[in-house]
């Protein structure tokens, strides 16, 4: 089969499955999830079948599918290096996500829904990443905002669920506008929205970017990023969106659909202009730290995870800011193995602590749950970027590139940084704090006291997630066996950046500062990792920074207000602001149409209403001066 | 003198403002409907004298179908006045407005 | 000689009319409307078309007039002495007048031609409808020319026909009223 076919496959695939769910299998929870499961599969089997047999040429193809006189929308499939890493990344930790879900939601009575909402969800995120143009693009970016939404809204009997599900869509659909406008920008300024096109415009002209319209397309174009990946300002939805079911979040909110952004500024990066990377690498490092220090202050065992998500949604956008989309690009792959590892083995310890989730009620995990506690601990290390395991590589390469932007471009540039060393120290801190409180000590519960190994099939997806996320970085290297993989990833995968990596490496050597940097980050990270264990380790039954200083816990905990700010906007400015408009609506509606034509219509039907008299000799009387009328018309 | 076709025509149209004031002014349903045969037939007249003065026989032809549709008309009208009758036990036109607003 | 008929006939069938609307009695009415009728048939004499001036006394005067007071004499009597209002005299003949100058106004714009030549050309083909006096010149127009017009009026007869038959039938609400009686509202 060839590429065009089998691509068209793995992209369709998932909606037939979310199509026959919706239409039969609503009820039959079983057959939906082993349904959904399949495909899941399959389209594994069709991605990893492209990957080890693609020939490295970059492919397009494109339909036209809409025409508007001279506007033409298309649909196409535009195959590169990056799309192959996203497709594996996808294809890869979505299926294992869906075999888990069997295993979590056994007991929930709307598997079906669920399933048919992750068919959706799959199909979705593969036509962002197979898109060619930024139409498409931002159609299956809508759809995946959709699944989102659906998908949080599971369990919709609650209510923090529903208003969660609308927080998420809305705050998406905010950051959506000012994409769909740069979008439009985009076609109205260099004439097509076409990937292939805009980078053969672009290329080899870089002074089309400074120009004011360029810089201003692409802040617009990132505002869809912002909301789709939870950046500043538009990051409140992620923490309430972990109301979802807990496979959702590992593959929802932290592997695929937020680094769907980043996937996409990878895709336009050569449509930011250096203004718009500069904010971008700024926002990114602020976010790192941020988000490392408020996962401090959440007990809930979910949040802390999706606060870390937020952190390194940071490192990603720094990476793009600091001019290396594909480092980027191997952190969001590393990241999701372990993000994904994480967020799986919390749900297997949520699952067998009956649905509880502060991590102030459970302890001593790791007796009860070894495989569940091993692979969490080996994703924790890998998520505090310790050498050798995946994120060690991919975190510490950015941290370097940082480093090295200070100290190419000028002294301000350190403030990156330390920002990013910072974040870097706050993970250590909290994903410590998270596994002795988890999975060391004692039993805090009930509930943790009767706690028991997961079924095999979450225990199982833990196990292969668990192994990437310890030995995915290992491509760096460069061991190439059996003809198509490199380290533990396909060779075509690994493309993307394996050059920027080995580049980065080299201008590290040249500053040399190259082991100085290994050290300190290798410092940090142990530093704490001790210093957590120390402080919550043998802590008995609550947060003790909660206790010991409750101040700063106060303003972790309540996430720097963002949310109070937008809650007070909404109901005091915005809600007047509407409801002025309504009145003023309503007054003009009332006057020009209730009291101007609607009374007009009355008046004219009362008037004429007295010309019925019944009287047939008025009526003749009317015959007559009718007549007389076309006589007088007739004679001129 | 001759009788030209303005002499018909005018007794044609005598006619016809004969009928048309009888459609004003009385109030019986049956003398009403008497008076528009009246005028049907004026039109008649004024036909047949411009038909013969212009020798064609167009004319006389229409004055043949209008005979046919006065019998028509004349025997319905007078079927609807006696259901009228029926119901309403009246023919004064006055007292026939139920059509009044 | 035929002038004198001309205006002997139209003074007697303008008269006839006049009487019809000023009449009080609807059955007085309807006896004068034949009277106009029989003069117009006269003057239909008058002008040699003399196949429509025996329709027109047939069929008018004797049919249409005789169904017209068949009715008239069915309702009650007391409705049939209905008197002109006084009211709407005035208005009444104020539109006669107008009527009347109009017509006679309308009348003028046609040339007179002096007199009128017996007619007893049957039609050919140079001139395949001219005015002729015979009967057979009907038919030759009927059948050739108006075929459609005549196939419909026969039409229109047929459905006049079912439509009096349908109007004319009793409801059960109207079996219980007796005509006696005064009128319901």
């Amino acid at each position: 089969m060839d590429l065009t076919t089998i691509l068209t496959a793995i992209l369709l695939l998932p909606l037939g499955s979310a199509v026959l769910i919706a239409l039969f299998l609503r009820r039959r929870g079983g057959l939906a999830a082993a349904l959904s499961v399949t495909v899941g599969f399959l389209i594994m089997a069709l991605s990893l079948d492209v990957l080890l047999t693609w020939n490295g040429q970059d492919f397009h193809v494109s339909t036209e599918w809409l025409r508007f006189g001279t506007y033409a929308f298309s649909m196409g499939f535009y195959f590169n290096h990056q799309t192959a890493l996203m497709l594996l990344v996808v294809s890869f930790v979505a299926s294992w996500i869906q075999l888990f879900s069997v295993g979590y939601m056994d007991d929930d009575d709307a598997k079906g829904r669920f399933f048919g909402g992750l068919s959706i969800f799959m199909f979705s995120i593969l036509g962002i990443v197979l898109a060619d143009n930024l139409v498409m693009l931002f159609v299956f970016w809508e759809l995946v905002g959709f699944s989102s939404y659906m998908l949080i809204a599971h369990y919709y009997k609650t209510d923090f669920a529903n208003m969660a599900s609308k927080k998420a869509f809305i705050v998406n659909r905010v950051g959506d506008f000012g994409f769909l406008l740069g979008i439009v920008w985009c076609w109205n300024h260099y004439g097509t929205v076409n990937l292939i096109e805009l980078h053969g415009k672009l290329l080899g002209h870089p002074e089309l970017l400074g120009t004011h319209r360029a810089i201003a397309i692409g802040l617009l174009l990132m505002c869809g990023f912002i909301g789709k990946s939870a950046q500043f300002p538009l990051q409140v939805w992620l923490t309430d969106a972990m109301a979802g079911p807990t496979p959702v979040s590992a593959l929802i909110h932290a592997a695929t659909m937020v680094a769907a952004g980043i996937y996409f500024l990878a895709r336009v990066f050569f449509l930011l202009s250096p203004f718009t990377l500069h904010w971008i690498m700024w926002s990114g490092a602020l976010m790192t730290a941020f988000a490392g220090l408020c996962a401090l202050g959440q007990t809930d065992i979910k949040k802390t995870l999706a606060y870390s998500t937020l952190s390194h949604l940071g490192y990603m956008a720094c990476a793009v800011g600091l001019g290396y989309p594909e480092l980027a690009m191997f952190h969001l792959a590393m990241h999701a193995c372990f993000k994904a590892t994480l967020f799986l083995g919390s749900g297997s310890v949520i699952h067998a602590c009956h649905h509880e989730q502060d991590i102030y009620k459970m302890g001593g995990l790791l007796k009860k749950m070894p495989l569940t506690g091993i692979t969490f601990l080996l994703a924790s290390l890998a998520n505090c970027a310790i050498p050798f395991f995946s994120g060690g590589y991919s975190k510490d390469s950015i941290i370097t590139a940082a480093f090295l932007k200070g100290h190419t471009d000028g002294s301000v540039y350190f403030g990156v940084y330390l920002l990013v060393l910072f974040g870097a120290l706050c993970t250590a801190l909290y994903t410590g704090r998270l596994f002795s409180v988890v999975f060391l000590g004692k039993a805090r519960s009930e509930d943790a006291e009767h706690a028991h190994e997961s079924s095999p099939f979450m225990t199982i997806p833990l196990v292969v997630l668990g192994l990437l996320s310890l030995g995915g970085g290992w491509a760096v290297y460069g061991w190439t066996w059996g003809g198509h993989f490199t380290g533990l990833l396909p060779s075509t995968c690994v493309v993307v950046f394996a050059q920027a990596f080995k580049d980065l490496q080299e201008a590290a050597e040249k500053s040399g500062a190259a082991t100085i940097l290994e050290v300190v980050n290798l410092v940090i990270a142990l530093a704490g990792l001790a210093a957590a264990y120390l402080f919550y380790g043998r802590a008995p039954a609550g947060d003790p920074l909660a206790a010991k200083a409750p101040g700063v816990y106060h303003v972790l905990e309540r996430h720097g207000w963002f949310d109070d700010v937008y809650d007070w906007y909404v109901k005091q400015v915005q809600q007047r602001i509407c409801d002025l408009i309504g009145a003023i609506d309503l007054l003009l509606f009332k006057f020009t149409f209730g009291w101007g034509s609607g009374g007009l219509a009355g008046l004219t039907g009362s008037v004429l209403r007295r010309f019925q008299t019944g009287s047939i000799h008025a009526y003749v009387y009317w015959f007559l001066a009718g007549v007389i009328l076309f006589w007088a018309l007739a004679i001129g | 003198m001759q009788p030209g076709l303005q002499a018909y025509l005018t007794v044609a149209g005598f006619l016809f403002a004969i009928g048309f004031a009888g459609v004003l002014l009385r109030k019986n349903t049956l003398v009403i409907f008497m008076c528009l045969e009246l005028m049907l037939t004026a039109s008649t007249l004024a036909l047949v004298a411009i038909s013969r003065f212009y020798n064609s026989m167009d004319g006389a032809l229409f004055v043949f179908f209008i005979i046919t549709v006065a019998a028509a008309e004349v025997a319905v009208g007078l079927a609807i006045i006696v259901a009228l009758y029926r119901r309403r036990h009246t023919i004064q036109v006055d007292e026939l407005n139920y059509l009044k607003h | 000689m035929p002038a004198f008929f001309f205006y002997f006939f139209s003074a007697l069938t303008i008269l006839a009319a006049l009487l019809v609307v000023l009449n009080r009695d609807a059955v007085n009415s309807a006896m004068c409307m034949i009277v106009a009728l029989g003069g117009v048939a006269a003057l239909f004499v008058l002008l040699q078309a003399y196949f429509l001036a025996v329709l027109q006394i047939v069929v008018y005067a004797g049919a249409v007039m005789v169904l017209f007071l068949f009715i008239i004499m069915l309702l009650d009597p007391k409705t049939r002495r209905i008197p002109v209002s006084e009211m709407n005299m005035v208005v009444g003949l104020v539109a006669l007048v107008m009527l009347a100058i109009g017509a006679f106004w309308l009348a003028r714009q046609y040339p007179t031609v002096a007199n009128l030549p017996p007619v007893e050309a049957l039609p050919t083909d140079a001139a395949p409808l001219g005015y002729a006096t015979a009967a057979k010149t009907f038919g030759y127009g009927l059948f050739t020319r108006y075929l459609l017009p005549f196939e419909v009026a026969g039409f229109l007869l047929l459905s006049a026909m079912v439509g009096v038959i349908v109007l004319s039938k009793r409801t059960p609400a109207d079996a219980h009223d007796d005509p006696a009686k005064p009128p319901r509202k």
